[in-house]
C-alpha cells in the first residue's frame, strides 16, 4: 500500500495480492539460503583449492600412508607395548588417546569428589569453614589453569627429593615411592586361584544390594528399619578375605626397586601425568563447587524445613530431601564441567605429558608432515568424545525433565 | 468479662547470638563439640598456610640482588623477588623497546579516558560512545602500538578516531557541566534553537567534517617509529590478544546466534555446524590448527605473520562460545516482544536490531565480562605455541643467565597478578548483574 493512500470510512475488500517475486517469503528465504549457500561453498572451495595448490608446491605428504610407518620416537608414558622404531603412527595415536582418556577419567572422578565436598562446605553452618572454602574456590577459578599446571609441574613434583632420597608414602615398607622422577607404586599379580577371591567379592556385593531391597520392602510394609550398613560392608570385606586366606594368598606384587640410579619394577606414574592430575582435579573441583553450591540453594528453604519437621537428621535431610532434587541443576554444569576436563588436558602439551595433542598433533606432525590429517583427526577425536558426553546429557536431561513437573 | 492489657508488655531485646560478638561466635563457630573441633582444625590450617607463605614471600624473601646467587646468600628458605623486580618491565611490555613504552601507556590511558563516560549518568549518548571505542579505538591503538608508515587508510581511521575521542570528551565535559549532549550544546551557543532538524544536523555535519579535516592535517605532521610484533610481549600482548578476541568475537557471535535460531534450514545447520565443532575442541588443537593450516588455506606467496594467525584463531574459537551466550540472552527474551514487534510491522532485522537485541545485549553484559575473564585466563595458552605473552615472559625468567632456575616465584607473581585481575573483574560482574536483574523487576 502506497502512503498517499487515505484510509476511507467504507470497508474496503483487500484485492488479492500480486505477486511479487522479490517479496514472497518462501523466494527470499531460497534466495537468502542459495546465498548463504553460495558463500561458504566458494570460501570452502577457495581454501581447500589453495591447500592442495600449497601441498603440491610444497611437496608435502598427503593422504594416510603415515599410518603403517615407524613412528621412530619414543612416548615418556603409555599404557600398551610400544617399542620405538618398530611401532607406528597408528600405535602413537592409540597410546595418545588412551593417555588422555586416563588422565581426563581420573581427573573427572577425583573433581567431583573434591567438588561436591567443596560445595557442601561451601553452604557450612561454620562460618569458617564456609569462608575458607569460598578462598578455595576464588583463588583456584581465577588463576588460568596453565599457569596452574606449570607450577604444579616445575614448582612442586620436580622439586621433590632425588630418587637416593624419595619420599616413601607406605610408611617405611618401601611399597609406594615419591620422588622428582614420579610416583612408583607396587603392581599386584594375581596368581591362579585369585578368581575365586574376585568372584566371592562380587558374590558378597550382590547380596547386600538385595539384602537392601528387602530391607527396603520390609520398612515400606511395616515400617520396621533393619541395620544394613555394618553387616553389608563386613559381608563385603571377610567373604573375600576368608577365601584370599582359603586359597593360600594367591596374590604376588610387582614391587618398585632401587637398582642402580632408578626404581625398577611396580608402576610409575611420571611427574608431568601427576602434575596435570593434581591441578586438572582442583581447577575443575572449584568450578564443581559452585554448580554444586548453586544446585543445593536452588531447592526450597521449606524442603529441608519439612524434612526436619518430621524427624530427619540433618545428613539424612541432605542425602533424601536435598541432594536428589538439586540432581537435575547440578548434572548439566557437572557434565559440561567433565567435557572441559576432557578438553583441558590437551595442556598436558605445556609439560611434556604424552596425550594425544603433544603425540599426535605436535611430535608426529613436526615429523611426518601430514599437517592436515594429523589435525584433522585429533579434533575428529575431542569431537567424537564431546558429542558422546553430550548425548548421554541430552538423554538425561530428557529423563529429568519427564519424572518432574 | 474482657481481659484486656493495658500495659504493653515491654520488648524482649534480641537474642545474644545476635548482638553480641560473643554470641556471634557461638552461634557461627562453636555450636556444638563437632563445630568446635572443626573450627580449631580449620584455624591450625589457615595458620599453616598464612605462615608458611608468610616466611616464604616476606619474612625470608630478598628483594633486592644482582642475581639468584645473591638470593641464596641472603637466605635459602625464602622467595627471591629480586628476579621477577628485574624483569618487570619484559613482564608487563615485552621486549618493547624501552623508549618507546610510553606509546603502550598512553594507549592504555587513551582507552580508559574513552571508556569512562560508560560510567558517568549525566553523559549523553552512551551508545555512540561504546559504538565509536569498538570501530575507531583499535585503529588509533593498532597504530600507537605497531607505528611504521601510516598508509591512506590507517590516515583516515586515524582521523576519524582522533576527531571521536575528542568529541566524546567534549560531549562529557558538557554533559557534567551543563548536562547536555554535545550536540545540544552547540546548537545552543550557535542561536540554532529554533531551525529545523534538516539545517541542526547539516550544521553539525559541517562542524564534524570541519575537525576531520583538521585532525587529518595535524596527523600527517606525526609519525611513529616502527616497532615488529615480534618485539610485543608480557601482559601487553595478553591484553591486545584477549581485548580484540572479545571485540571481534561479540559481532561474530552475534550473527551465528541468529543463524543458529534462524528459520532458515541451511543457515541453521551450517551456524550449528560451525558453533559444535569449535566448542567441542580444546582451544590448544584450535591454536595448533592456526599454525600448521592457515599458512596452506593462504594463496602462495601470502603470509600472515604468527599473531595474525592467533588472533584469527582466537576470534574463532570465542566467536562459537560468544554465540551461545548471546543465544542465552535471546531466549531469556519474552515471546511477546517479538510479537509486539510483528505487530506493528517490523521485519526480521528491525525486530532483532531495534527491538530483541538492545534488550537482549543489556541483560547478557555480565556473562559477556564472564567470557572476557575466560578469553584472558585462555590467552595464556599462546606461550605454548611460542609466543611471550605475560606467561612466556615468566617463564624465560628462568632461562636468563644470573636468574638461571627461578621457576616458582615468577608463576607465583604470575598467578597473584591474574587473581586481582580475575577475581576483581568477575566481582564486578556479579555486582552488575544485581545491578541489572533488579533494574528487569519494576
Amino acid at each position: 500500500m502506497s502512503k498517499e493512500a487515505k484510509p476511507k470510512a467504507e470497508i474496503r475488500v483487500r484485492p488479492k495480492e500480486e505477486f511479487n517475486f522479490f517479496q514472497d517469503q518462501r523466494v527470499r528465504s531460497a534466495l537468502y539460503q542459495l546465498l548463504t549457500a553460495g558463500i561458504v561453498g566458494w570460501l570452502a572451495w577457495y581454501l581447500i583449492s589453495n591447500t592442495a595448490h600449497n601441498l603440491e608446491v610444497r611437496g608435502m605428504n598427503t593422504g594416510f600412508g603415515f599410518w603403517n610407518v615407524s613412528a621412530g620416537f619414543d612416548a615418556d608414558f603409555k599404557l600398551v607395548d610400544y617399542t620405538p622404531g618398530i611401532g607406528t603412527y597408528g600405535d602413537i595415536l592409540w597410546i595418545g588417546a588412551l593417555n588422555t582418556l586416563l588422565i581426563s577419567f581420573l581427573a573427572i572422578v577425583l573433581s567431583t569428589i573434591l567438588g561436591f565436598f567443596v560445595g557442601v562446605l561451601r553452604l557450612s553452618s561454620n562460618w569458617l569453614v564456609a569462608k575458607v572454602a569460598l578462598a578455595f574456590v576464588e583463588v583456584f577459578r581465577n588463576v588460568p589453569l596453565l599457569i596452574q599446571i606449570v607450577f604444579w609441574y616445575i614448582g612442586v613434583f620436580s622439586l621433590l627429593p632425588v630418587v637416593k632420597k624419595s619420599l616413601d608414602l607406605s610408611l617405611g615398607a618401601e611399597r609406594v615411592v615419591l620422588n622428582n622422577r614420579g610416583l612408583y607404586m607396587s603392581t599386584p599379580i594375581p596368581g591362579d586361584l585369585f578368581w575365586m577371591t574376585l568372584a566371592t567379592l562380587l558374590a558378597a556385593v550382590i547380596g547386600a544390594l538385595i539384602f537392601r531391597h528387602r530391607a527396603h520392602k520390609v520398612q515400606d510394609k511395616s515400617g520396621k528399619q533393619i541395620k544394613t550398613l555394618l553387616p553389608s560392608i563386613a559381608a563385603i570385606i571377610l567373604l573375600p578375605l576368608i577365601v584370599f586366606l582359603a586359597t593360600g594368598m594367591p596374590l604376588e606384587w610387582d614391587v618398585p626397586v632401587l637398582t642402580g640410579f632408578n626404581y625398577v619394577g611396580g608402576t610409575s606414574l611420571p611427574p608431568a601425568f601427576l602434575a596435570l592430575l593434581v591441578s586438572l582435579s582442583i581447577y575443575h573441583a572449584a568450578h564443581i563447587a559452585e554448580s554444586v553450591r548453586a544446585g543445593i540453594l536452588s531447592v526450597k528453604k521449606g524442603q529441608s524445613e519439612a524434612a526436619l519437621s518430621i524427624g530427619l537428621k540433618p545428613g539424612r535431610v541432605m542425602s533424601m530431601v536435598v541432594i536428589p532434587q538439586a540432581m537435575p541443576a547440578i548434572v548439566p554444569p557437572l557434565i559440561s564441567n567433565w567435557m572441559n576436563t576432557v578438553k583441558n588436558s590437551s595442556l598436558a602439551v605445556a609439560i611434556g605429558y604424552s596425550d594425544i595433542v603433544s603425540l599426535f598433533m605436535q611430535t608426529s606432525l613436526n615429523q611426518a608432515g601430514y599437517a592436515v590429517e594429523m589435525v584433522g583427526m585429533t579434533m575428529a577425536f575431542y569431537m567424537f568424545i564431546s558429542l558422546t558426553i553430550s548425548f548421554f546429557l541430552n538423554i538425561y536431561n530428557k529423563r529429568v525433565q519427564l519424572v518432574e513437573r | 468479662m474482657a481481659i484486656i492489657k493495658a500495659k504493653k508488655t515491654p520488648d524482649r531485646s534480641a537474642p545474644a547470638s545476635e548482638t553480641s560478638v560473643l554470641g556471634w561466635l557461638q552461634k557461627n563457630l562453636f555450636s556444638s563439640a563437632f563445630n568446635t573441633a572443626l573450627t580449631l582444625f580449620t584455624l591450625y590450617i589457615i595458620y599453616l598456610t598464612i605462615s608458611g607463605v608468610y616466611v616464604w614471600g616476606l619474612a625470608d624473601a630478598t628483594f633486592v640482588a644482582e642475581n639468584r646467587r645473591e638470593c641464596y646468600d641472603n637466605s635459602l628458605t625464602g622467595a627471591c623477588w629480586a628476579g621477577v623486580i628485574d624483569w618487570l618491565d619484559n613482564i608487563f611490555y615485552g621486549r618493547y623497546p624501552r623508549e618507546e613504552i610510553w606509546r603502550i601507556n598512553f594507549g592504555g590511558l587513551l582507552l580508559a579516558l574513552w571508556m569512562a563516560p560508560l560510567w558517568i549518568s549525566r553523559v549523553k549518548g552512551k551508545v555512540l560512545v561504546g559504538a565509536t571505542v569498538v570501530v575507531f579505538y583499535p585503529f588509533l591503538a593498532g597504530y600507537l602500538f605497531a607505528g611504521g608508515d601510516k598508509g591512506f587508510f590507517m590516515q583516515f581511521m586515524i582521523s576519524g578516531a582522533i576527531v571521536a575521542f575528542a568529541i566524546n570528551m567534549a560531549n562529557t565535559i558538557t554533559g557534567l557541566t551543563k548536562n547536555l549532549g554535545l550536540n545540544a550544546f552547540l546548537i545552543q551557543s550557535l542561536g540554532q534553537t529554533k531551525a529545523t532538524d534538516k539545517t541542526q544536523r547539516n550544521i553539525l555535519l559541517l562542524l564534524a567534517a570541519f575537525a576531520f579535516g583538521a585532525a587529518y592535517l595535524w596527523q600527517m605532521s606525526w609519525s611513529f617509529e616502527g616497532v615488529t610484533w615480534t618485539k610485543w610481549g608480557g601482559l601487553f600482548l595478553t591484553l591486545v590478544i584477549s581485548g580484540i578476541g572479545i571485540a571481534s568475537a561479540l559481532p561474530g557471535g552475534i550473527i551465528l546466534a541468529l543463524g543458529r535460531r534462524s528459520k532458515l534450514p541451511i543457515v541453521r545447520v551450517l551456524s550449528t555446524g560451525f558453533i559444535e565443532v569449535f566448542r567441542s575442541v580444546p582451544l590448544i588443537t584450535v591454536l595448533f590448527m592456526a599454525t600448521t593450516m592457515f599458512p596452506l588455506f593462504m594463496p602462495e606467496g601470502f603470509v600472515l605473520n604468527k599473531l595474525v594467525q592467533v588472533i584469527i584463531a582466537v576470534i574463532l574459537f570465542n566467536a562459537c562460545y560468544m554465540a551461545e551466550t548471546v543465544r542465552a540472552g535471546l531466549q531469556a527474551i519474552p515471546k511477546g516482544q517479538f510479537e509486539g514487534a510483528h505487530t506493528i510491522g517490523l521485519g526480521y532485522w528491525g525486530t532483532m536490531g531495534l527491538i530483541i537485541m538492545p534488550q537482549a545485549l543489556k541483560h547478557m553484559i555480565p556473562n559477556i565480562v564472564g567470557s572476557f575473564i575466560g578469553l584472558l585466563k585462555d590467552t595464556t595458552l599462546v606461550s605454548i605455541i611460542g609466543l611471550f605473552d605475560i606467561l612466556g615472559m615468566l617463564r624465560s625468567i628462568s632461562k636468563d643467565v644470573p636468574w638461571l632456575g627461578l621457576h616458582k616465584e615468577p608463576l607465583v607473581f604470575g598467578a597473584v597478578l591474574f587473581f586481582l585481575l580475575c577475581f576483581s573483574m568477575s566481582k564486578y560482574s556479579r555486582h552488575l548483574e544485581v545491578k541489572l536483574s533488579a533494574g528487569r523487576k519494576h
